[in-house]
């Protein structure tokens, strides 16, 4: 079809050549401004965070990483009770996510009938599309008062003698944005196992059924470590979504500055979430650049996320490109 | 048979009913976690639709919100402007972000030697790993602080939001375009920009157009991007993209601090159109995107 | 679908008519000018309601405004967001800086006032004084059966439950007032957290967004406390605590007893500024109805604006019998003539 429109052209290609040829030129020099175009807004970015956190840098320096509390009135100003609330808001959400994540992906590729597959990926991978607005507003109204008129309590008086478990206060807390966080990273991970599940060469776990395992210690025994890098980087690209998210986690987590606290009934806060409540209203000078600090920090450590989920990528790829 | 060798043959079976209860305890929890997801789905859109139907009325597309809500009984208001704000800025991103992604994926699957490719998949993956907030923070810092808040500075944020999304859609397809095609037409004379917008690309336009419905289905719930660059906005149906404009998600976040029941209610209401849009319009380019597929490939997922 | 050039041509044609389109839809809303002045602002949640009903009455231009709180408002009009911003707090000196040139005008009256969900407890029936709210925010009173709180409210049946304050987590006006007022009563508070929009609390506590978020996080939490804009409560009906003032009464924020605080400011010259501050007003028989937690609150507009006779003929207005009366039933008490006054100077010196 299409190379009979191509014909007419052969018969202009002497004359056109130079046409052509420029043609050519054109088309490669306004992808590659299109290329040049985005590699320049990647370092506008991170130039307009580092500038904006130079006041804060040069006056604060690294011990901004380790002061607690957040003090616009005597400028005093750090990044710890942040750090914690992210760190312990991630990995919480991460523990929580991953064992269902895998129980998904292993549901969808292994167990379940022919007919469910289709619908219930669908439904996991909508659960990604929900924005996260949506879902802060949920675990403020709905979610939120559950966690604490029953969830929380329960879990106080069963396991309160660990500090992690103290005595309940509201709705708002590290808790909730934990709960908020694993659902906003489970499909996520359960998407990528999924595939890499499914990439597994049926020769491998046919050959493991074959010599009398379980369907479980097949799993184990092959689907596991065959994806075991895959499934590493998929569980960072979810730490990567949990560190960024801050809307939901702002919605939910009771803005708490002053103190680190290991009790997750309590309220905290975490950068990005700081940044959604705390970004129109710092003032000029050293508020705002400690709050590009913050941002410089974020983005370092989405940077760092993305260079090593891509490295265990690259790793499972060379692995699998020989297996 | 001595009773030794009996309980030898009963040894393995004992192993045996462990392992296979082992295997029957995590099929069941394989199956708890399927059900604890669809489970959170319902919920969650389940909660979305009850409280959103409540104010799920004519008055959500032709009025626009009152500060007076809970103030003043019987208040009457509306998302109007929300509406009509979001599709500006969406739509403004999407004709920003979509020419440049699909330029950027030609470069990267017709022009670009191989280390240049790994390259460039390497920068659209870092892009798209930057958190919407600091994309926000940087478009206020780059335009809002000279230049004031504009619908044009929200839809500059989304666009770099959408970009990775798009680029990487439109590789991932224009990659499956089979060599021979090319090869064809260029050794039938067609010079090779002829051959990439012309025969090329035409093959791809499904999967490019899902991809940016994608895009569009991701960005059009994003709150962080416009808290900097578009929230100063009137209670007017303002179609001027100079002017911030009023978004949707951003309706949401600030309805939900409200104390008022009426203002929660709007927030459920616009929360629940919003949602029923990503839905839709997820589901259909899924749809496209696996008929696309089988199209170009021949197989089924 | 035919695969050739045709359709890559028509879908660039379709885009660019949808540019086209796109840009003449701009064009015309741009050109659209309206025959009245915009005024937009943006701040102070307390006075919101207010805005908003006077954006009702006020015909001579539009009224747009943004309750994002003082804070907010204080640094967007420093920028030049807008035309004018809104704050319950004062410029401080490095605010004032920032401006560049700003006036402050005092537009109306009402208060901040305690809030509390204790189970069992009805409207205006718990009772506290300065110190003990002090001592509450302080973390140094942490249960409602606590005896300093029970030795004031003998008739009321405390419960044995935890308090939780809750306090504003953006830059607020109503956290100044809290705090301005604390200061004066309890020395410790002074010097440990001082007085502004934003402080470090002391202690656990939650913080949450605007009026609004701390209405709605008292009301869904038993035991908590919190302080909240007068308008605020009243559709609501939150549980608002008693306040003692100096004269030793037990005062709950009314029209009259805010006039009654508002009496301060005769005793006292305005300075240029209009910073003025009439919390926790002395002991005397004149001030025996006063209740402790009012304010003013101002109008901040750049004595030099492109839209200085929009916004003059506005505030006029505004400082003017039919919109202070219009505000009334949300506790906007009328405005003293000598802050009028001196609120219509400082409105002279505004320029283009």
């Amino acid at each position: 079809m299409s190379t009979l429109d191509a014909t007419p052209d052969l018969a202009r290609r002497s004359v056109s050549g130079r046409r052509a040829r420029l043609g050519d030129l054109l088309l490669q020099g306004v992808a590659a401004g299109a290329v040049i175009y985005t590699l320049v807004l990647l370092g506008l970015i991170a130039w307009k965070v580092i500038q904006g956190a130079r006041l804060s840098l040069s006056t604060l320096g690294l011990g901004f990483i380790t002061t607690v509390g957040w003090d616009p009135v005597h400028d005093h100003f750090g990044a710890a009770v942040f750090l914690f609330g992210t760190a312990v808001t991630s990995i919480g959400a991460l523990l929580l996510a991953t064992p269902l994540a895998l129980g998904i992906a292993l549901f969808l590729t292994e167990l379940a009938p022919g007919w469910i597959r289709g619908p219930v990926t669908a439904l996991v991978e909508t659960l990604a599309a929900i924005p996260s607005v949506v879902i802060g507003l949920w675990g403020i109204i709905v979610l939120g008062p559950v966690l604490r008129d029953h969830v929380m309590p329960a879990l106080h008086s069963a396991l309160g003698f660990i500090p992690l478990f103290g005595p309940v206060g509201t709705q708002f807390s590290i808790f909730t944005a934990i709960v908020v966080l694993t659902i906003m990273i489970l499909p996520i991970i359960s998407s990528i196992s999924r595939e890499l599940f499914l990439g597994v060469p049926a020769e491998l776990k046919e050959a493991a059924l074959g010599l009398g395992t379980t369907r479980w210690e097949m799993v184990r025994g092959v689907v596991f470590p065959y994806a075991r890098g895959g499934v590493a980087a998929a569980m960072i690209l979810g730490l990567g979504r949990a560190v960024g998210e801050a809307i939901a986690v702002s919605m939910v987590i009771g803005s708490f500055d002053n103190g680190i606290s290991w009790n997750l009934f309590n309220p905290g806060d975490s950068i990005a979430g700081k940044l959604a409540n705390e970004y129109a209203t710092a003032n000029p000078g050293l508020e705002t650049s400690s709050l590009f600090y913050l941002a410089l920090i974020l983005l370092v450590f989405s940077l760092v996320i993305s260079f090593l989920a891509q490295v265990i990528v690259r790793r499972v790829a060379k692995r699998q490109g020989y297996a | 048979m001595s009773a030794a060798e009996l309980s030898a043959l009963q040894r393995p079976n004992d192993r045996l009913r462990r392992r296979r209860i082992a295997n029957r305890a995590m099929e069941l929890l394989a199956w708890l976690a399927a059900a604890i997801a669809v489970a959170l789905l319902a919920i969650v859109v389940w909660s979305v639709a009850k409280r959103g139907a409540s104010a799920l009325n004519i008055d959500l597309f032709t009025k626009t919100p009152s500060a007076l809500a809970g103030f003043v009984p019987n208040v009457q208001q509306g998302l109007a402007n929300a509406f009509v704000g979001s599709i500006v800025i969406v739509g403004i991103a999407t004709l920003i972000a979509l020419p440049i992604g699909i330029l950027v994926a030609i470069y990267v699957n017709e022009f670009a030697p191989r280390k240049i490719r790994s390259g460039i998949n390497l920068v659209l993956d870092v892009l798209n790993g930057i958190p919407a907030i600091v994309i926000g923070i940087f478009v206020f810092g780059l335009i809002v602080v000279t230049r004031g808040q504009s619908a044009l500075a929200g839809s500059f944020a989304l666009s770099v939001l959408m970009l990775p999304l798009v680029s990487r859609a439109t590789i991932e397809v224009l990659a499956l375009v089979p060599s021979s095609l090319r090869e064809a037409s260029l050794g039938l004379g067609v010079p090779r920009w002829r051959t990439t917008l012309g025969i090329v690309l035409p093959q791809t336009i499904g999967g490019i157009v899902t991809g940016a419905v994608l895009a569009v289905a991701r960005v059009a719930g994003e709150t962080a991007p416009l808290l900097f660059t578009s929230s100063l906005v009137s209670n007017q149906i303002e179609w001027n993209p100079t002017h911030p404009l009023y978004s949707v998600p951003l309706a949401i976040y600030e309805l939900s601090e409200q104390d008022s029941s009426a203002d929660h209610a709007l927030a459920w209401a616009g929360a629940f159109v919003l949602l029923m849009f990503i839905l839709v319009t997820s589901l259909t380019a899924r749809w496209l995107a696996n008929r696309s597929r089988r199209k170009l490939t021949g197989a089924s997922r | 679908m035919p695969r050739n050039g045709k359709l890559v041509r028509i879908s660039l044609a379709l885009v660019g008519a949808a540019l086209v389109a796109a840009l003449a839809v701009t064009g015309a809303s741009a050109a659209q000018k309206s025959s009245k002045d915009t005024l937009s602002g943006s701040g102070s949640s307390l006075i919101a309601p207010a805005v908003a009903i006077w954006s009702q009455l006020y015909t001579a231009s539009t009224i747009q405004y943004n309750s994002v709180g003082s804070g907010t408002g204080i640094k967007n009009i420093s920028h030049r967001i807008g035309d004018f911003g809104a704050s319950d707090a004062p410029l401080n000196k490095p605010q004032a800086q920032a401006c560049n040139g700003c006036a402050q005008i005092p537009w109306a009256l009402t208060a901040t006032s305690p809030v509390v969900n204790i189970p069992g407890v009805g409207p205006h029936q718990l009772k506290l004084t300065g110190t003990v709210l002090a001592n509450i925010y302080l973390g140094k009173i942490t249960n409602w059966n606590d005896p300093a709180i029970t030795a004031l409210n003998k008739g009321l049946n405390l419960p044995n439950l935890k308090i939780v304050p809750v306090h504003r987590s953006d830059g607020s006006g109503d956290t100044y007032v809290f705090t301005n007022y604390l200061s004066k009563v309890s020395h410790v508070w002074k010097t440990q957290v001082g007085c502004a929009t934003t402080v470090t609390w002391p202690g656990v506590g939650v913080g949450a967004p605007k009026n609004p978020g701390v209405a709605a996080a008292v009301s869904s939490n038993p035991g908590a406390i919190g302080y909240v804009s007068i308008a605020y409560t009243i559709s609501n009906h939150l549980k608002l605590a008693r306040m003692k003032n100096r004269a030793g009464k037990y005062v709950l924020p009314t029209i009259n007893s805010i006039e009654s605080a508002a009496q301060l400011v005769k005793a006292e010259k305005i300075p240029a500024n209009n910073k003025i501050s009439i919390t926790d007003p002395p002991k005397s028989p004149k001030y025996r109805n006063a209740y402790p937690l009012s304010t003013f609150t101002y109008i901040i507009i750049p004595l030099q604006s492109p839209k200085a006779s929009a916004l003059k003929a506005f505030v006029t207005w505004a400082l003017g019998s039919q919109a202070q009366g219009a505000i009334k039933k949300l506790v906007f008490a009328p405005m003293p003539s000598v802050v009028v006054k001196a609120a219509k100077k400082t409105l002279a010196k505004i320029h283009t």
